[in-house]
């Protein structure tokens, strides 16, 4: 290659990196107009949080993008767990503001995800080993006592479920999986989404507890009530041998 | 006749699902159309029967007489007349020896129950772990400090020893200035990497969920909660003791290791766990 | 034909007389004297459906690969147990609906059972010459439940093994002896490869055998005696009074007995129960949640939650905390429940047989402590899903705990004070005896006589 070449292939990369780095721009300017009227009360407009919420400098744009997209924040009451709700920004919003938070730290990316790819049985087995014990063996929640609900799994989506893992949202811990371990939980996930239940109507998902009050209502009640129709119903009351 | 009407039409809806039944089992079985024919004929089978019961017979109610249960005077002393005998009754020395040897024999039999299964000995007081075993994650890789994440919790094993139940160690990180450990294990956790056993203190469940805001582990069964910051002191529920921790020390080849085994007994108490 | 049939085996037995007697004997056929029945007939289809349990599954903790068509467990190694009843609910045809029938059977059969137990003491069906049967009723309920537990740990699965580590912790608080026992029952420190046989023949053997024999000594008794009844009509402490066994009763009987197979049936199919390909095989590093029993050892779960951290230390020894939620307490409440007859015989001077039933507003201070008593197991049961009811509720699940744990304190006396208070209330307002209706006839004086 001749150094003309040279040149010229540097002005191409130069001006590549300008567009790139100016739309950025644009966009975190963008974000960050939407981050200081939403945001910065509770997290500060640098985001290194106030008495009201946390510092999320380092949060990354997984955070950012978990948390928006499934509308747990923006959250009115800072005492209040956060849980899922209809965001409160547009997909184009969102993109604004996960880009701003991404500048102002080294926080993890948005995590690529391919539930396709995923090994169904890696999946279960990490599921089992990791998940269940908060979420339920068959992802229908769980309460992990104060302020710490694990939620039902089955609206999230497969990028929700990788960010969250990434990202250990609110008290859930973080968990250091490689791409593949989490392709495979988040199919198993999927999977659990979509299995329909051999044994019939699936009565919550989560165990004996549903069990046992089907059994007395559907179970004792009918009976006790097969009795009632088919013995006597007299009760007398009344002076015996009169 | 209308009842009979209503009977024989269960009758018939029992046979002709007795039938789908079998229809179903030729074409391979689905567990809801054999509940709900199984249901039908057994079903039809019974309301039939009953209604059968309620509505056709025509029975009144009649009376017989209960006379008393126990027995007279004499009929009690003809029994135990005819229960006696002296051959049994004077023969005490005998009666005495053949309780004793049935007492025997029924010993030389029960007790050899014993066998079905070995002595505790030491195994509730000791664990795998021993000073210099390296520790290893659930697929046997060891772990530097730096693989340990903060706000991450993971099981971990002795090396070579991973699914060990009583072994079973729960790895996580924390901020070396926010923990209070109990007097004596200030070097029990480098870089702020602490392990504490998995099992619970109260009935022996795997302590399995993780508060990573509050620095909480929380067991499923019956909510006990371990304050990880303050050696792993229940703070709720029915535990009493701490989780035992796990002395942890770095290698020189940078690798996680134990000091030795776990501060207390691991899993729920018995009788002379030493308090 | 029935002259021949009946012949032949009169020939043989000399039944005849014996049978007519049988056939003609009366029954009083309160709805509430059926309850027992559905008891005995939930037994009966446990014993039919366990029997085509048992000729698939495999009572074997050595690990096999499991290769049948539940995808997410494909490949992995599990125990023969869990691949056996994986094996019944996906690849051997009605094996599915069979084991869920047989579930939903074992649920209804001890909430019958303690249905019908309420109906014997709120009428005090148990005082003399019952206490007998009584005892009977109480073991049964314990075998009930020894063997509902060891049945549903057979599949070897994730959240029965776990139950099992519970069982097998409450053992080790014993004083003295804990460990022994816990290690003699395991075979050795948990988690052990025999405990499954041993659970097997537990469920399979030894625990249907005391059933049925017991079952059968408590029907005996019950025809022996005569079954009890209310007063009114033509009741009287020496006579009874109702339908004759032939063809009434038994038709009623029979009838239970399908209707009972067919709502087992309905449930089986329809709704599902214990999936356990969803809890996976049983880790001993592993937990899932909520984690939960089936709802009759549910009390016992929820003394374990609500029992106060009390690690109590008497010279030396160490009781932990589980010793007394989950030794003495049901010990308490089955012994209290055993010696009721002649505890109540004791307290109310009463020795005198009884064939006539009380209504429960005629024995208040009775009824007050059974209110007390169902109230007191209810909380426990509900305490055993307090995590399940801080989810449906939003609340934390602290909160629950606490309130429960007051609760369980306070609502019973409460409960069985409420109760006392109504039964003399409902004594006073409607009389047990209306007026009595009399024939009159003129005597020669002019004055009336009683007919």
């Amino acid at each position: 290659m001749g150094p003309r070449v040279a040149v010229v292939a540097a002005v191409v990369v130069a001006a590549c990196a300008l567009v790139t780095a100016s739309t950025l721009a644009a966009v975190a300017q963008e974000g960050r107009d939407l981050f200081v009227e939403s945001c910065a009360s509770c997290h500060a407009s640098d985001g290194s949080g106030t008495e009201y919420g946390p510092d999320i400098t380092d949060a990354g744009e997984a955070a950012a993008d978990f948390q928006l997209r499934t509308g747990r924040m923006p959250l009115a009451d800072p005492s209040d767990q956060s849980v899922r709700k209809d965001p409160a920004f547009d997909e184009q919003e969102i993109k604004d503001l996960v880009a701003f938070v991404g500048t102002l730290g080294s926080g993890p990316e948005i995590p690529a995800v391919d539930a396709e790819s995923g090994d169904l049985q890696e999946g279960q087995r990490l599921f089992v080993d990791n998940c269940a014990a908060c979420h339920g063996a068959t992802a229908n929640g769980g309460a992990a006592g104060v302020g710490a609900l694990a939620p039902s799994l089955f609206e999230a989506s497969s990028l929700e479920i990788a960010e969250a893992i990434v990202t250990g949202p609110g008290e859930m811990p973080v968990f250091a999986f490689d791409i593949d371990e989490r392709n495979a939980i988040v199919r198993f996930i999927r999977y659990l989404q979509e299995e329909e239940a051999p044994g019939g109507a699936d009565i919550g998902g989560i165990g004996p507890v549903p069990e046992g009050f089907v059994g007395w209502t559907v179970g004792m009640l009918s009976l006790g009530l097969v009795c009632w129709l088919v013995g006597s119903r007299a009760k007398r009351s009344g002076d015996p041998g009169a | 006749m209308r009842a009979e009407r209503v009977v024989a039409f269960c009758f018939a809806a029992s046979a002709v699902a007795s039938l789908g039944l079998l229809v179903v089992y030729a074409v391979g079985g689905d567990a809801q159309l054999e509940g709900l024919l199984l249901g039908i004929a057994l079903g039809g089978l019974g309301v039939g029967v009953l209604v059968w019961a309620r509505r056709l017979l025509h029975e009144d109610e009649t009376t017989e007489a209960r006379p008393p249960l126990g027995s007279s005077d004499a009929a009690m002393e003809r029994t135990t007349d005819a229960l006696e005998d002296e051959e049994v009754s004077r023969r005490s020395l005998l009666v005495r020896m053949l309780l004793g040897a049935g007492g025997s024999l029924a010993a030389a039999l029960a007790i050899p129950a014993l066998s079905l299964g070995p002595r505790p000995g030491q195994s509730l007081f000791r664990t795998e772990w021993t000073r210099g075993k390296r520790l290893v994650d659930v697929d046997g890789n060891p772990l530097r400090p730096e693989m340990v994440r903060a706000g991450a919790v993971q099981t971990v094993f002795p090396e070579g020893q991973v699914g060990v139940a009583d072994a079973q160690t729960l790895l996580l990180r924390v901020d070396p200035d926010d923990l209070q450990l109990p007097e004596g294990r200030e070097d029990w956790a480098p870089e702020g990497v602490v392990g504490y056993s998995k099992i619970c203190t109260h009935a022996g469940c795997p302590v399995g969920l993780y508060r990573a805001q509050s620095h909480e582990l929380l067991c499923p069964c019956h909510q006990s909660t371990f304050d990880v910051l303050r050696g792993a002191v229940p703070t709720f529920g029915p535990a009493d003791r701490p989780l035992p921790q796990l002395p942890i020390e770095v290698d020189s080849d940078g690798y996680l290791v134990a000091s030795g085994d776990f501060s207390e007994p691991v899993g729920p108490g018995f009788w002379n766990l030493p308090q | 034909m029935n002259v021949r049939v009946l012949g032949w085996f009169d020939d043989r037995l000399g039944i005849a007389t014996t049978a007519r007697r049988g056939l003609r004997k009366v029954f009083p056929d309160h709805w509430s004297f059926l309850l027992g029945e559905i008891a005995l007939f939930c037994f009966v289809i446990l014993v039919a459906t366990g029997t085509f349990l048992t000729l698939f599954y495999r009572p074997d903790a050595a690990e096999v690969v499991y290769q049948g068509p539940y995808a997410p467990l494909q490949g992995r190694e599990v125990s023969a147990a869990y691949e056996s009843v994986m094996r019944i609910s996906f690849e051997v045809r009605a094996g599915l609906v069979m084991r869920q029938i047989h579930h939903w059977a074992a649920l209804v059969f001890v909430a019958a059972v303690v249905v019908h137990a309420m109906r014997i003491f709120f009428t005090g069906a148990f005082r003399k010459p019952r206490e007998l049967n009584w005892l009977i009723g109480v073991v049964l309920l314990i075998l009930a439940l020894g063997a509902g537990f060891t049945g549903y740990s057979l599949p070897d699965d994730l959240l029965s093994g776990t139950g099992l580590r519970i069982a097998y912790s409450v053992l080790i608080s014993v004083p003295f002896v804990g460990p022994y026992l816990a290690f003699l029952a395991f075979g050795g420190e948990f988690p052990t490869s025999g405990i499954i046989s041993r659970l097997f023949v537990m469920h399979v053997m030894l625990l249907p055998a005391l059933m049925i024999g017991l079952i059968v000594a408590h029907l005996a008794i019950l025809w022996r005696q005569k079954h009890a009844q209310f007063a009114g009509g033509r009741a009287t402490e020496t006579n009874v009074v109702g339908k004759p066994f032939w063809p009434g009763q038994v038709f009623k009987s029979v009838g239970l007995l399908l209707v009972t197979g067919s709502v087992l049936a309905f449930m089986g199919g329809l709704i599902q129960i214990n999936p356990v390909w969803d809890y996976g095989p049983f880790n001993p590093t592993v937990v899932s949640a909520p984690a939960q029993p089936d709802w009759y050892i549910g009390w016992l779960e929820g003394a374990l939650r609500l029992f106060p951290p009390l690690d109590i230390e008497i010279f030396g020894i160490l009781i932990p905390s589980p010793f007394i939620p989950g030794v003495v307490i049901p010990g308490i409440a089955f012994g209290l429940m055993a010696l009721w007859p002649f505890v109540e015989a004791r307290m109310t001077g009463d020795s005198e047989p009884h064939h006539l039933l009380d209504r429960p507003r005629d024995v208040p201070f009775r009824t007050g402590i059974g209110v007390a008593a169902l109230i007191f197991f209810l909380l426990l049961t509900l305490a055993g899903g307090n995590d399940v009811m801080a989810i449906m509720f939003d609340v934390q699940v602290e909160a629950v705990t606490n309130v429960l744990r007051i609760g369980v304190i306070v609502l019973p006396a409460l409960g069985g004070l409420i109760a006392h208070r109504m039964a003399v209330q409902l004594q006073s307002s409607a009389p047990s005896t209306p007026a009595r209706r009399v024939r009159l006839r003129r005597n020669p004086e002019g004055g009336f006589d009683e007919d």
